[in-house]
């Protein structure tokens, strides 16, 4: 991180909050639930978007459990094909746009603010708001499982006509749900942009600004730019489905291949929005440790600008098998190779940064590393993908599986783990119990890899993703994918425990809770007291 | 001029040093690097189309 | 750590995958020139990933090793170095370029079906493929033929387990055949690995593509494109022969379908429909109406003891050889001949308690799709 922080007395800050919020007389707050209904205090609201997204990635995973239970040797045993179908679909859309994305949202709205030296969010009635639309959007989703004709069971993309046509009665419920968690996003979005740009400590540029602080305002353009593509498209499928238009059935003389365009064109700067922030927190946590500040951050920046901005260009990379004429198949070919070089300068960066560093090994630091090494594996198979012609092998098989998962498993929730165990301190002001971080660290890495990288031999041998069933061949890769998957979601309960722990007591943390870390919110006390910043503090760059 | 289309160019690739981007970012115009921005946006997606068309010939 | 993990699983798999019958775990070179290119291709791209890996983890394993905190490393304070970058930014650009020459020139042949000697329909239905050869009026389904007690793990399971299927596509060796892929319902993909083709059959789209096949054998791959229940259960069988017993094959076939032709006129007795319309039913209509006849609704309507069936005969043809629009049931009239279409309805209405004792000859049938 280039700016240096010089070292400012954090007693006078928690002093001047402790007046402050005497002085401004804020009202008592309400007390049991109406407090945590009624709140708009970014860190309160940003807590309860955690635990949220922690519930939603159990349920999620109770999902994948199923799944993986299934397939743990050839032939049906526990579920049928049906319900099959449903846990893959409602596993995806939970842990994308339940789990994924609020972990995310919960982690800027505590630490924004804290980074840029802001009071608060710059809406925070809204800010509320677009919380307590995501338990209405999925209780709603989660409840279409015990609708008459099941829920979702057209996977996660929900390709037309499989998700109009022949889809359950349920499907207009699942579509109310995404427009519900559709305008939490974009309003959440709207929230950090309008933070960002205006609330920032005096005499921070833009070009200060923390990397989480730059990866989450480019990641809230994109959610902005994409989230109405998605909402379009799911509105088009409502269309077609209670009000006899013809979108996307050929009958109708719709077409069902402008549904992968519009979704993909929502669906890939989707991804980049999933790992952004990701790359935000690595960002924060490589330096830390390392002793040494991130190299290149200007660059840095720069890269997640690039990556954004090519996000928009390489969507129908997910369509090379859909009958594209060989233009269009060399124009997303080549764009979707490009991706892999501003993705590469990144790498490049961490492991530069490491270069000549004074290395510890902390629980944060330890996630943030897997999450640079399984990234970049996720990477790779991600360039071989973009092989247009090798794609149309790879294409809908568990290769693809294991590429995604690599990205999202190791990659945004590794790094939203290892967010967690940095701030923690700063949240709850104990340290999380190193000894059992560490064991939670390497069930991870074992279960994680133990259940995701076999995927690649079951894809490349031939099995496709989706089925409840395969061939005898794939029996040896499905039965170490499932016990690798149930050792990982185990292990995820040793998290669960350190957390509770943490929140109830602990070694104690001072302000400046890591040594090497350098960055605004380590000048407040730790744990942060609820109004923080009511003052601005002044903001001294580094001089370089 | 030339600055404001180098300092686009290296974002596109994700290369910058620190001198130039204190520069960059000291302009008081963002909407000349914005407007930049999105005329070498359009004009890279032409290249590309460009190469495609020329390569699948 | 990665490292270990990575080679561990290599020497697992290389120790497992001799008892896979082809390729345990690798993309298979396959049995055409396309096939041969993409193998090429994705070993090409993975060996550079891999040198590319074992420098940067490389890299990045020493520097956690050499400067570890414990050790007393000192923190230098660079953090920018733009030749390096240009540099490091420069060569993946290169790589890629590399890259995309080989991958370029391969799609092009991919993409280039022109002087096919024999054209080849595949339509996609929930949940089996459908071949017609264009020109030889030869047609028919194929169907997963591994027995569901099979599945449920009531009997032991078979080789080419659900890789199996009652009528495989038959197609020459050395020719270059053209496919023209559709779907009747939903999206489809259909995928045989070892010829390198996948491409999704979508309702009101024909895509192309094409296969030379170098080698007779039996080739199987399945749908890759998630297509309702029964999606896992939708298997696809190629049978290359050479050419000269392809030939035979097809004129077998052709005289076949003018001997049924003939049938749709004569009087068939109830026995020979029932007979012929189970097992139409087995293998065209129980994937969703269940093989008793219950159905799963509310999806799958049961057709036992289903008193709008029994009390309606023509409401009943209607339905099989116009399909329900907007809902699962696709239209049949195309799908089945006359001879099927009548035995199937008269197996439907006298099977499962539905005793109605009706009927339906195939001319009548043959009559109504006339109309």
């Amino acid at each position: 991180m280039a700016p240096k922080l010089p070292p400012q007395p954090p007693l006078q800050h928690s002093n001047t909050a402790v007046a402050d919020s005497q002085s401004h007389g804020h009202a008592a707050p309400p007390k049991g639930i109406l407090r945590w209904l009624l709140t708009t205090n970014h860190k309160e609201i940003g807590s309860l978007y955690l635990i949220f997204s922690l519930t939603m990635f159990f349920i999620g995973g109770i999902f994948a459990l199923v799944v993986r239970a299934e397939l743990f040797q050839p032939g049906l045993q526990l579920v049928e094909p049906e319900f099959f179908n449903q846990m893959t679909t409602m596993h995806g859309l939970i842990m994308v746009f339940a789990a994924v994305m609020p972990a995310f949202t919960g982690l800027a709205n505590w630490m924004i603010p804290l980074q840029i030296g802001a009071p608060d969010m710059a809406l925070p009635r809204l800010n509320n708001f677009s919380f307590w639309l995501l338990p209405v959007a999925f209780t709603l989703l989660l409840s279409t499982l015990f609708m008459p004709g099941g829920g979702p069971n057209f996977g996660w993309t929900f390709y037309a006509p499989l998700s109009t046509t022949y889809a359950p009665p349920s499907t207009t419920f699942f579509i109310l749900a995404l427009h519900i968690a559709g305008i939490s996003s974009i309003l959440g979005a709207i929230n950090i942009i309008a933070t960002i740009l205006n609330m920032r400590a005096p005499g921070m540029r833009l070009m200060d600004m923390p990397l989480f602080v730059w990866t989450w305002l480019i990641t809230a353009f994109l959610l902005i730019a994409v989230m109405p593509v998605l909402a379009g498209v799911i509105t088009m499928m409502l269309m077609d489905i209670n009000f006899g238009t013809s979108f996307f059935d050929a009958a109708g003389g719709g077409d069902p291949v402008l549904f992968q365009h519009l979704f993909w064109f929502f669906g890939h700067p989707e991804v980049y929005i999933m790992i952004l922030p990701a790359f935000g927190i690595v960002s924060a946590i490589i330096p830390t440790f390392a002793r040494k500040p991130l190299f290149g951050y200007a660059s840095m920046v720069y890269a997640t600008a690039a990556i954004a901005l090519l996000s928009f260009l390489v969507w129908a990379h997910h369509m090379f098998i859909v009958g594209l004429p060989l233009v269009a198949e060399l124009f997303f070919m080549y764009s979707t190779m490009l991706i892999a070089v501003p993705t590469g300068v990144k790498v490049f960066n961490w492991v530069t940064t490491l270069f000549r560093g004074s290395i510890s090994f902390e629980s944060p630091m330890l996630f943030s590393l897997a999450f640079v090494v399984l990234f970049t594996i996720g990477g790779f198979s991600g360039l071989m993908l973009a092989i247009a012609p090798a794609d149309f092998q790879y294409h809908d098989t568990y290769f693809v599986v294991a590429h995604f998962h690599y990205v999202l498993v190791p990659g945004a929730i590794f790094a939203i783990m290892a967010g967690v165990y940095y701030w923690l301190p700063k949240w709850t002001g104990h340290y999380p119990n190193e000894k059992l971080a560490q064991w939670h660290f390497w069930f991870s890495i074992i279960g994680v890899n133990l259940t995701f990288f076999p995927m690649h031999f079951a894809g490349l041998a031939g099995m496709p993703r989706r089925i409840p069933d395969y061939a005898l061949q794939f029996a040896d890769f499905n039965l170490l994918s499932s016990i690798g998957a149930f050792f990982f979601g185990a292990s995820q309960l040793l998290f669960v425990l350190v957390v509770i722990l943490c929140v109830r007591g602990g070694k104690k943390a001072p302000a400046k809770a890591w040594e090497g870390a350098e960055d605004l919110e380590w000048t407040v006390p730790s744990p942060a007291p609820l109004h923080t910043f009511e003052t601005p503090p002044v903001f001294h760059r580094a001089s370089h | 001029m030339w600055t404001v289309v180098k300092s686009v160019l290296a974002a596109l690739l994700g290369v910058q040093n620190n001198r130039n981007r204190q520069e960059d970012f000291s302009s008081d115009k963002p909407g000349v690097y914005i407007a930049t921005g999105v005329v070498i946006t359009l004009l890279f997606v032409l290249l590309l189309v460009f190469l495609a068309t020329l390569a699948a010939r | 750590m990665r490292s270990r993990c990575w080679w561990l699983l290599v020497m697992t798999f290389a120790a497992s995958g001799s008892q896979a019958q082809t390729n345990g775990w690798n993309m298979p070179v396959g049995v055409t020139d396309v096939s041969g290119d993409i193998y090429g291709l994705h070993m090409t791209i993975f060996w550079i990933c891999v040198v590319i890996g074992v420098l940067v983890f490389g890299a990045m394993f020493y520097s956690l090793f050499r400067y570890r905190h414990s050790k007393g490393a000192k923190a230098a304070n660079f953090h920018e170095h733009t030749s390096v970058e240009v540099l490091w930014t420069a060569i993946p650009i290169l790589i890629l370029v590399g890259m995309a020459v080989p991958a370029t020139a391969t799609l092009k042949n991919m993409y280039d079906a022109s002087d096919a000697e024999l054209d080849v329909m595949i339509t996609g239905q929930q949940w089996r493929w459908r071949y017609e050869y264009l020109g030889e009026d030869v047609a028919f389904t194929s169907n997963m033929s591994t027995p569901r007690a099979q599945i449920s793990g009531e009997e032991a399971r078979g080789e080419h387990y659900l890789l199996e299927v009652d009528e495989p596509l038959v197609l020459p060796t050395d020719r270059k055949v053209r496919f023209l892929m559709t779907s009747d319902d939903v999206i489809h993909s259909w995928w045989v690995p070892d010829l390198a083709v996948k491409q999704d059959t979508i309702p009101g789209f024909i895509n192309e593509n094409w296969v030379k096949i170098n080698e007779p054998g039996i080739y199987r791959g399945q749908c890759a494109e998630l297509c309702g229940i029964d999606h896992g259960f939708m298997p696809v069988v190629v049978h290359a022969m050479e050419e000269e017993e392809f030939d035979g094959w097809l004129a077998e076939r052709k005289a076949a379908a003018e001997e049924e032709a003939m049938g749709v006129d004569r009087e068939w007795e109830m026995e020979e429909l029932v007979e012929r319309g189970e097992s139409v039913y087995q293998s065209i209509c129980s994937s969703c109406h269940q093989a008793e006849g219950q159905g799963s609704p509310p999806a799958f309507p049961a057709l036992a003891n289903n008193e709008q069936l029994i009390s309606d005969v023509d409401w009943h043809l209607d339905k099989v050889i116009n399909g329900v629009s907007g809902a699962a049931m696709p239209a049949f009239r195309s799908t089945l001949n006359p001879v099927e279409l009548a035995a199937v309805v008269t197996y439907t209405r006298n099977a499962w308690g539905n005793d109605t004792g009706d009927v339906v000859q195939p001319s009548e049938v043959a009559e109504l799709i006339a109309q």
